[in-house]
This record gives C-alpha cells, sequence and structure tokens, in this order.
C-alpha cells in the first residue's frame, strides 16, 4: 500500500504541476488585470504602473520562473486585488466549503443508504417508486433554481429561515438543503441498483433460502458488498462539493472557495485562482486516499 | 444580534420581529459586493467608498448632496486662493485620529503625497491627473496646494482626498486609521464588515452606534432580508422587487447611453448618428423595462451637474424619420448596410439585456443591421477603452456616474480626442473642454453648457439613454433617504433611528 | 476535479454498469433487435413516456425555428410579463409573456434548438473524443497509456468556470464556443470509461482467440472491442446529456455561458430570476423543460442500463410487473 501511496502521489503531483502551467499561461491570455481593476477612466501611466508593481510587464515566462521559485519556498504570492496572502484569502475560504462539503456528503450518505436499501428490498412496491421519482426529480432541477424558490419560500413567505449569509446553525440549512439534492438522487440510485445486484446474488440467496429471517443481518452484509460502487460516488460527489458549490455560494453569499474562484476568475487574480486549485487539489488527493482506504476495508482482497 | 431571534423563526411571524430587536442602535446594511479593500485612498471606488467615506475616513471639504449649498467644510474650516495658483485651506483644530493621535497639516500632505505615490495604485490620484499639484504646510493648521495649470475647482477635488496619518505607510492597510466617526472594528472575510461608533469624535456624535456590511450578489436576496428583517437597509434593490411602502426611488446619477465610435462607417456621418437617436423609443423604457422615475437624458451628466443645458431638447421618438435618413445616407453612398455591433454588459444593471434587446430591435426596424453581443466585465471594457476594436462598427452600451458636480469628472475621458473612452475627435469640442477645465464661475458653466448644447445637437456624439434611477429599501427600525450619492458614499451619520 | 457546476454523474454510473455491461457479449443489431427495442420499450411505462418527451423536444428543436423565430423575437411591451393561461393574445401566450412582452412558449420552442444543440454537440464532441483516447490509451503502451491517463486527470482539476471564461474571452462567446467548452469538460468520462472497459474486454477469451489468429488491430478494435463497450457508452451519454444541459444553464446563470439575444432554457431561467416575486412564470416555465427533459434521459438511460445488457434484458421482456 505505500508503494502505491507514493506512485499515486508522484503521478498526481505531474498532473497538478501541468495544471498549473496550463494555468498559469492560459489565464494571462484573457485581459489585462490593470483595466479591470483600476476605474475606466485612468490613465496610461496609471496601468503602467499597476502592472509594474504587480511584476505583470515581464515576459510571462519570467513571471513564471518567478511564481515557481517563490512556490517552492511555498510563497503562493498576493491577491492582486485584496492585497494579502493568496493563500490566506483561499484557506479562509475553503474551511467553509470543507464543512459544508462535510455536512452534507455525511447527511448524503446515511440519507441515501437509508433509504436506497429499504426500496431495494422493495423493488417495484410504492415505497421504491415514490423514492425513486423524487430522487430523479431532485438531480434533474437546476440548482440555482431550487435556491431562489427555496428563498422565495421559506424565508421570504414562511419567514422560517434566514434568507442567506453565515452566522448562526439556521444559515446552514438551505444551502446544504439545496446541495443535497443532487448527490442524493445519484447516491440513491446506484445504493439501489448495487443491493439489486447483491440480493440477488447467490450467497443471500442461500441464506434467505435457508429461512435467515434476520433482516438486519442480511442487510448488513448485502450493504457491505453493495457499498464498493457507491463510495466511487461518494468519492465523486464529495470532489466536486470540495471545489466550492459556486452556486449555491453566490446565491446564498456563503464565503467557500467556490465563490472565491468565480470572483478571482471574473477578476483576473491570478495567484487566488492557482491557489485555490493547489488547495482543492490537495484536499481531493487526501479524500481519495481515504477512499482506497475504505475500500480495502470493505474488500480484502484489494489490501494486498 | 438579530440573527438569535432565528431560534424561535418557526414560531413567530416574521413582521412581528424587526421593531423588538431594533433597539440596539446598531443597523445592518446589505451591499451587493464586498470590498477587496478598506482602503481610504481608494475610496472613489463605489463598494469602498460606501463603508469608508465620512464612517472611518474624511475629506477636506464635502459635497452638499441633501441641500444646495454646494461645497461644505469638513476637515478644512474654510480655504482662499492665495496667488493665482495656491489654494490656501486652514483646518479644524481638535481633531484626533481614531488612533488617538492629533490631526494636522502634516497629515494633509502625508495623505496627498501617498495617494500619488507610485508605490501604491490609490485610485483617487487619477483626479490630479496631468496636474502639479505640491502641497507646502504653512502651520500645523494651515496648507497650500501650489498647482500647475491653475486649478479651479482643487477645493472640490478635495472631497476626494481622504486624510490618513502621517504615519501611515505607503502600502494598502487593512486597519484603516481615520479622523470619522466610527472606527473599523471586525472584519470577516466574505461574511461581514463592523464598524463601531468612537467617542473621541470631534463633531456631534452619530445616532448608529453600530453598523454591520453584509454582503449578497443577488439583488431579490438583498430585498428579502429587509423584509425578512434580517438588515436595515438595501442601498440598491431591483425595480422589479421595489413594490413595497419600504421600497424607495432615488436618482442615482448613473447615465446610460451608447457610445458611437465615429471613427469606422457609417457612423462618422451625422446623418445616421441623428437617426440612431430618433429610432429608439425612450419613452417606452420608463415604467415597463426600466422603472418609473427614470429621466431621459440630453446630456452625460446629471441635471444637478454645473452647466447642465436646459436649452438641449431629447429628440423626439421618429422612426419613420430614422428611415428616410437612412435612405438619404444610403444614396449619398453611406454603407448602411454595415453590420453594425451593439455591445452590452450583462448585470451592468438590472433590465440591462431587455435593455439592450428592446434597442436592437427598434434599430432594426428602421433598417440598421444591428448584432446584440452581451458580454461579462472584462470583454466590455476591451470595447468600451481605447484602442477600439477596429474590425467593424460598434455601439457600446455603457453606464456613467458622476455624482460630484462638476463635469470635468466626465468630459476629457468621454469627449476629448485622447480621452480613453471618447467616440469623437472634434478640435471645437477638444477647445471647449480644455477651456471650461481651467475656468471659473460663470465663465466655466457657461463653457459647460456650451460643449453640453454642442456635443447633444451638433455632433451628435452618442445615444443618450436615460438618467437612471437606483431603489432603496429601508427597514421600519430606520430612518434614511438615499440619495444621489448614495451609489458612492453612505454616511451612517445620516441614519436615524425609529 | 472540475469544479462544480460541471461535475460528473458520468463516472457514478459507470462504476455502477461497468461489472455488469462487462459481461455482455456483442450486441447485434438488424432488423429483429429495432422491434425487440421497441418492445422492452412499451414494456415500460416510464421510459416510453420519456422517450416520446423527447421525441416532442426534438421535435420542436427542428421545426419550431421554421414558424416561430419571429413571434418568439417581436417586442411587444404591452404583453410585458403578461400571466399564463390566458387565450386572449392567442395560443402562444398560453404560458404567459416575458419581460419584453415575447411570448414564452414560443420562446421555450425557440430555446430547445440552441439547448439541444449545445447539449446533443458536447455530448458527441466529448464522447468521440474521450472514447478515442480512451482505445489509445487501452491498446497502446504503458507510457502512452499514462500520459493519456495524466491528460484527463489535468482536465479533470481545470476549473470548468475558468475554462469558459479563457475560451469566450478569446474566441468570442458563441454557441459553438460554449460547446467546445462543455465538451472538454467531458471528456476524461468517456476517457476513463473507455480504457477500463477495453482493459477488461482485452483479456476476454473471444479478443485473445482474434488476436492470436492474427486478426488486425483496427479489426479487433471495430468489430470486438467497440461493440462491447458502446452500451456502456451511450447510457453514460444520454446521463450525460442531461448533466451538460444543466452545466450550460449554471454557467448562463452565472452570466459566462451563451447570452442575449442567443437564448437557451438556462439563459431564459436566469434572466426569469429577478422577475421572480412578482411574474413566477418568466423562469418557471423553462425550469420546467429543462427538469422535464432531464428526468426523460434519466429515466432513458436507467431503462437502457437494462435493455442493452444482455443478463438483464429479459426483466424488461417478461414484462415490467415481475422485475424483483
Amino acid at each position: 500500500m505505500n508503494g502505491m501511496l507514493g506512485k499515486r502521489a508522484i503521478s498526481s503531483l505531474v498532473s497538478l504541476l501541468a495544471l498549473i502551467v496550463l494555468v498559469f499561461f492560459l489565464s494571462r491570455l484573457t485581459g489585462d488585470p490593470a483595466a479591470l481593476y483600476l476605474p475606466v477612466d485612468a490613465s496610461e501611466a496609471m496601468r503602467e504602473n499597476f502592472r509594474e508593481i504587480h511584476g505583470l510587464n515581464d515576459p510571462v515566462i519570467v513571471q513564471f520562473g518567478r511564481y515557481l521559485g517563490d512556490l517552492v519556498q511555498l510563497d503562493f504570492g498576493e491577491s492582486l486585488r485584496k492585497a494579502r496572502p493568496a493563500i490566506d484569502v483561499v484557506l479562509e475560504a475553503f474551511v467553509w466549503t470543507l464543512w459544508l462539503a462535510l455536512i452534507t456528503m455525511t447527511l448524503v450518505t446515511v440519507a441515501a443508504i437509508i433509504v436506497g436499501s429499504v426500496a431495494a428490498f422493495h423493488v417495484g412496491r410504492p415505497f421504491d417508486r415514490f423514492a425513486s421519482v423524487l430522487s430523479l426529480i431532485g438531480a434533474s432541477a437546476p440548482d440555482f433554481w431550487i435556491a431562489i424558490i427555496g428563498i422565495v419560500v421559506f424565508s421570504v413567505s414562511f419567514g422560517w429561515l434566514p434568507t442567506s449569509g453565515t452566522g448562526t446553525i439556521w444559515h446552514w440549512i438551505l444551502p446544504i438543503s439545496v446541495l443535497f439534492v443532487r448527490p442524493f438522487g445519484l447516491i440513491l440510485q446506484v445504493v439501489r441498483g448495487s443491493m439489486i445486484t447483491a440480493l440477488g446474488s447467490p450467497y443471500v440467496k442461500t441464506a434467505r433460502a435457508k429461512g435467515v429471517k434476520n433482516r438486519p443481518v442480511i442487510f448488513v452484509h448485502t450493504l457491505r458488498n453493495a457499498m464498493l460502487p457507491v463510495i466511487t460516488v461518494i468519492g465523486d460527489q464529495a470532489a466536486a462539493l470540495l471545489n466550492g458549490a459556486v452556486v449555491v455560494e453566490t446565491i446564498f453569499g456563503f464565503p467557500g472557495v467556490g465563490k472565491l474562484m468565480i470572483d478571482s476568475i471574473l477578476q483576473r487574480d491570478f495567484n487566488v485562482i492557482l491557489a485555490a486549485i493547489m488547495v482543492t487539489a490537495v484536499a481531493i488527493f487526501i479524500m481519495n486516499i481515504l477512499i482506497d482506504i475504505a475500500y480495502a476495508l470493505l474488500d480484502p482482497r484489494i489490501r494486498t | 444580534m438579530k440573527r438569535t431571534i432565528f431560534m424561535a423563526g418557526a414560531m413567530l411571524a416574521t413582521t412581528a420581529l424587526s421593531p423588538a430587536f431594533a433597539q440596539d442602535a446598531g443597523v445592518t446594511i446589505v451591499l451587493g459586493e464586498e470590498p477587496d479593500l478598506v482602503e481610504p485612498c481608494m475610496a472613489t471606488r463605489s463598494n469602498i467608498g460606501r463603508i469608508v467615506l465620512g464612517n472611518i475616513s474624511e475629506t477636506l471639504t464635502e459635497l452638499d448632496v441633501r441641500g444646495d449649498e454646494g461645497l461644505k467644510p469638513r476637515l478644512a474650516e474654510s480655504w482662499e486662493m492665495v496667488g493665482d495658483d495656491t489654494w490656501r485651506f486652514h483646518l479644524r483644530e481638535g481633531v484626533t485620529f481614531s488612533d488617538g493621535s492629533a490631526f494636522d497639516a502634516e497629515d494633509v500632505k502625508h495623505s496627498f503625497e501617498r495617494a500619488q505615490s507610485d508605490q501604491i495604485t490609490c485610485e483617487i490620484s487619477r483626479y490630479y491627473e496631468g496636474i502639479e499639484i505640491t502641497p507646502e504646510v504653512v502651520d500645523e493648521h494651515t496648507i497650500d496646494f501650489t498647482t500647475d495649470p491653475a486649478q479651479p475647482i482643487l477645493p472640490l477635488l478635495m472631497t476626494l482626498l481622504t486624510i490618513v496619518p502621517s504615519e501611515t505607510p505607503i502600502e494598502f492597510t487593512r486597519e484603516p486609521v481615520g479622523t470619522g466617526p466610527y472606527v473599523l472594528s471586525d472584519w470577516a472575510p466574505g461574511q461581514s464588515i463592523t464598524l463601531e461608533r468612537r467617542d473621541d469624535y470631534w463633531g456631534e456624535a452619530p445616532e448608529v452606534a453600530s453598523a454591520n456590511y453584509v454582503f449578497r450578489a443577488d439583488p431579490s436576496v438583498r430585498a428579502a432580508m429587509i423584509a425578512t428583517g434580517e438588515a436595515d437597509i438595501a442601498p440598491s434593490i431591483s425595480a422589479i422587487d421595489a413594490t413595497t411602502e419600504m421600497d424607495m426611488s432615488y436618482p442615482n446619477s448613473e447615465t446610460t447611453y451608447l457610445r458611437i465610435d465615429q471613427s469606422m462607417a457609417p457612423l462618422d456621418d451625422v446623418r445616421v448618428r441623428e437617426a440612431l437617436n430618433i429610432a429608439i423609443d425612450r419613452e417606452a423604457f420608463v415604467g415597463t423595462i426600466l422603472a418609473e422615475g427614470t429621466e431621459l437624458a440630453t446630456a452625460l451628466n446629471v441635471p444637478t451637474t454645473l452647466g447642465w443645458n436646459p436649452d438641449t431638447k431629447a429628440r423626439p421618438y421618429d422612426p419613420e424619420r430614422a428611415a428616410a435618413l437612412l435612405e438619404e445616407a444610403k444614396a449619398d453612398g453611406v454603407p448602411v448596410d454595415t453590420e453594425i455591433l451593439l455591445v452590452g454588459r450583462t448585470g451592468n444593471f438590472p433590465g440591462a439585456t431587455e435593455t439592450f434587446e428592446a434597442i436592437q430591435s427598434m434599430l432594426s426596424d428602421v433598417g440598421f443591421n444591428i448584432r446584440l453581443q452581451m458580454v461579462e466585465v472584462a470583454e466590455h471594457e476591451q470595447y468600451y477603452s481605447k484602442p477600439y476594436v477596429d474590425t467593424q462598427p460598434v455601439l457600446v452600451g455603457a453606464q456613467h456616474d458622476n455624482s460630484r458636480g462638476d463635469p470635468v469628472f466626465s468630459m476629457y475621458f468621454k469627449y476629448h480626442s485622447d480621452g480613453r473612452q471618447s467616440g469623437i475627435s472634434d478640435a471645437h469640442a477638444d477647445e471647449l473642454i480644455e477651456k471650461a477645465t481651467a475656468a471659473t464661475g460663470e465663465e466655466r458653466e457657461a463653457l459647460w453648457s456650451e460643449l453640453f448644447g454642442y456635443l447633444h445637437d451638433e455632433v451628435i456624439a452618442d445615444v443618450l439613454l436615460f438618467h437612471m434611477v437606483g431603489h432603496a429599501r429601508v427597514g421600519d427600525s430606520v430612518d434614511f433617504t438615499p440619495t444621489i450619492a448614495t451609489n458612492s458614499q453612505l454616511q451612517l451619520a445620516e441614519i436615524g433611528l425609529n | 476535479m472540475s469544479n462544480s457546476t460541471t461535475h460528473s454523474t458520468g463516472p457514478t454510473d459507470q462504476q455502477a454498469v461497468t461489472p455488469e455491461a462487462a459481461v455482455a457479449a456483442p450486441v447485434t443489431g438488424g432488423p429483429s433487435g429495432l422491434r425487440r427495442i421497441l418492445r422492452m420499450l412499451v414494456a415500460d411505462k416510464l421510459a416510453l413516456l420519456s422517450a416520446l418527451f423527447l421525441v416532442i423536444v426534438i421535435l420542436c428543436a427542428i421545426l419550431g425555428p421554421l414558424f416561430l423565430a419571429e413571434m418568439a423575437s417581436d417586442t411587444n411591451l404591452r404583453a410585458r410579463n403578461a400571466p399564463p393561461f390566458e387565450l386572449e393574445r392567442g395560443f402562444a401566450y398560453i404560458l404567459g409573456g416575458d419581460a419584453l412582452g415575447r411570448p414564452l412558449l414560443a420562446r421555450i420552442v425557440m430555446a430547445a434548438r440552441n439547448t439541444m444543440l449545445i447539449a446533443a454537440g458536447a455530448v458527441a464532441g466529448s464522447m468521440l473524443i474521450g472514447s478515442t483516447l480512451g482505445l489509445i490509451a487501452g491498446y497502446a503502451g504503458r507510457w502512452t497509456g499514462e500520459v493519456i491517463m495524466r491528460l484527463a486527470d489535468v482536465i479533470m482539476s481545470f476549473p470548468s468556470l475558468l475554462l469558459a471564461v479563457i475560451v469566450l474571452y478569446m474566441l468570442a462567446p458563441s454557441i459553438g464556443n460554449l460547446v467546445l467548452v462543455l465538451a472538454i469538460t467531458r471528456i476524461p468520462i468517456y476517457l476513463r470509461t473507455t480504457r477500463a472497459e477495453v482493459l477488461e474486454v482485452r483479456k476476454r477469451m473471444f479478443v485473445q482467440a482474434a488476436t492470436v489468429m492474427g486478426a488486425s488491430r483496427r479489426r479487433i478494435i471495430f468489430r470486438h472491442i467497440l461493440p462491447v463497450i458502446l452500451p456502456t457508452l451511450l447510457t453514460i451519454a444520454t446521463l450525460d446529456f442531461a448533466f451538460v444541459m444543466l452545466a450550460e444553464s449554471a454557467l448562463s446563470f452565472l452570466g459566462i455561458g451563451i447570452q442575449a439575444p442567443e437564448i437557451t432554457w438556462g439563459l431564459m431561467v436566469s434572466q426569469g430570476r429577478a422577475y421572480l416575486t412578482n411574474a413566477w412564470w418568466l423562469a418557471f416555465w423553462p425550469g420546467l423543460a429543462i427538469i422535464l427533459t432531464t428526468m426523460s434521459l434519466n429515466l432513458l438511460s436507467s431503462w437502457m442500463r437494462v435493455a442493452l445488457n444482455p443478463t438483464q434484458r429479459w426483466r424488461l421482456e417478461i414484462g415490467g410487473k415481475k422485475n424483483d
């Protein structure tokens, strides 16, 4: 497993480096940050000065060399807009995103496994149908649509929840509910499908035929076998959330990495974009390792 | 604060909540975007100015936007010209900064030099561009500014210079120190900014003890927050949501217009430009796509601006004549069939997309070959500022905001041959701009007036559309009336509590 | 991994599908095959409904612009935000009017074309490029395979919003360029699935036998491998179609997708959002169109998963009832 890990780390690092190079050069083709940072009637001298201060006048390759040089000393550069270290800006935002992802995925996983398994035990019956259709509608609706309707209904009309922002536990309910919908639908489908297959496998049939009436026992055993594909989906969905839920964060004024990302992209704040990419890449790498460990725990065959 | 009420939110009707909890002398203000900095020398940027100007930092002079007193003293008690090119400011005594240090002429000198420094990019320095200004400390409470060329409106320019202590380093600060009635007490990035009232402020203590600024990009969320009592003031909401009695409209000093790049045919023909102007039924927008109260523009600056010309009249909507003008131009060999690109900015103002779509359809109706392209902010800047796109004729839909009372902040940039967004290159216009900039008093007013008339009636420099109105929503617990300057500043001292 | 707006439904189902689909022998076509598929479709009522709905949408997308183009772009401020279910302005206004008084029904039909075009273009493009690269990665040497897989990683991790801004800034915001953006972001899904399947199929008896018997590499790929993995790819593509539609609407919502006066369902929702409190129908109908289409695609995809899989197919052939 250690050798695997080393190899994985190296290939991830290679991908990350390639990504940094691409982002660094491509993002610099999307216009002059000075034009965006300074007011439209700022003079050429001011623009020139801005570029000089931020080293944007040097050839891009020189800028890149300097960036890499700083990077090996763990210096991610300054945010053009905020005049503070880019990494501080990103980490601040990332903490919010991490919590949001963690809470959402925990809820989604628990709910999807329970509902999906029950549906699998009752294939074709009303509960199964109902769960399937409901999860399907959820997975099919655009999230900004659900978010706005949610605010209109629960905050404005009923006044039950705060419209947006952070501060109390109540502020988390709407964003989490919106984020919950899509992964729930997807994972539910996979759990259900996987459970049906597992329930049809010879050993479960045998157990049932032998008259093992104990549903919990069957459930736990079947679930264990059905979990492998489910974990992959969970990993995928969690990775998506770690990248920041751009739309939801924008609507709810949630200070996560997705909102930061879209703002930085629109403002051409290059260092923040790069730092955000690196931080999320590391987080996703760590998560993938956790997933591998989960695999190994569930399936002894992989543990070689 | 008010957040705790949501614990009980499910049990209570929202309307009952706000008054009961509003007696904490604090207000919550919801803005559209969080400032990247809270840096005094960047206060001319509206999202920073709304928090900093008059709250944390003060200026020597200020413009009276509520009455018609014109320029009022703030940190300077009086000013006069001494000699042809020197202004003398007599500073207020007994003023202290929030860090405890005393305010004196050295601070003013340092603030000016810091803003002008090439080590940081302070935005306010653009207003002093092209003028050689030398500050000289006369005594502790007197300072002279010598300018070259002479600057008749230097006291007006001083409404922009935020004063910081002379110890302030020449780099962007995150802990602004000023002489204002409030001090920055907390900044949780991405969440909120909090200002607290100072006890040792030189002037009258304002009613509001603290202000909590929060940021929501979506205008309907901002409006909803006032309705639910989560915030007290939303200075900018969408006209569509402005239907309750908490809402008020105000001219926000923004002017919407289509900038015409006259170097490209067929836009170099004055008949074509007139046709553009009369093919758009401006009246039809007001009260439909745009809010009631929107005014038709005859100048880039709002009517309260010095020299605004009441004699220029908006051209009446006349599609037949527009079509006829086009025919006439076509007969003279003007390539009126050339495709003209109309560029608009997504989200520039509420209803922007609909406005530009309607304009496109009106222009097409009289025979223009118009293609509409909505773009994001960076692309828009590419079209709006020089060097211009030279592959096809372009109309750029843009907004201009000048609430500072004098056209000098607009005219050079938008109409001088060397202006970065100027679509014209006209010797007479250049001359008028240069003369007016150097003139004072009635002569200045007359020159600006002449320029406005000349641009609108003879040059037909652009398609002037609307003076826009903004909409603010104010909760029951506070008393606040927005002004024409609310876009760029929001003094907490002007907020009363009910 | 890519940014959340365009994140994966694809690989998820890939996992769920792979083990079963991998057991499948090559599916044979032919006229009897078609009738068989139709019969299976009739057996699943939901799938049948979905298929019918999609056919209507496609017809709208193809024929709608021929008849409705003018009506959908004519502004009429008197019918501004006209409420739905009123027939006095004519049937086109049955769903109400938009902020410029254009009939919503006509606009939804018009927008169907762009919406479908973008999603179809992106899915076809990414499937073609992705599966080709996947075939190469699965069949070529270790190093080529490794390089291609790293490339997939890089595309996965490239923030799709940034990609959109880069492409649309450099190449102007047009439908074609948006298709390009969406296609690129979806390539890894097909690439990975194809490679995984190829690696697996290569080991199977009939492929090894063909190799031993001296069949050309091309023949092996096109005759033996592609037919095995095609059902999986098609199932993913159906799901992905739905996903790309949502991604496109999210981009429009954030202001970096399709721009007016072009029109898609997503853009209609995002423009109607401002009016949600006083003219809900502006955002509601196009949103409903998205939901119904995505849902139909999802339903059809799960039907395909069964119908294209010989070990599961019997469930449908016996009839919908006895599938537990």
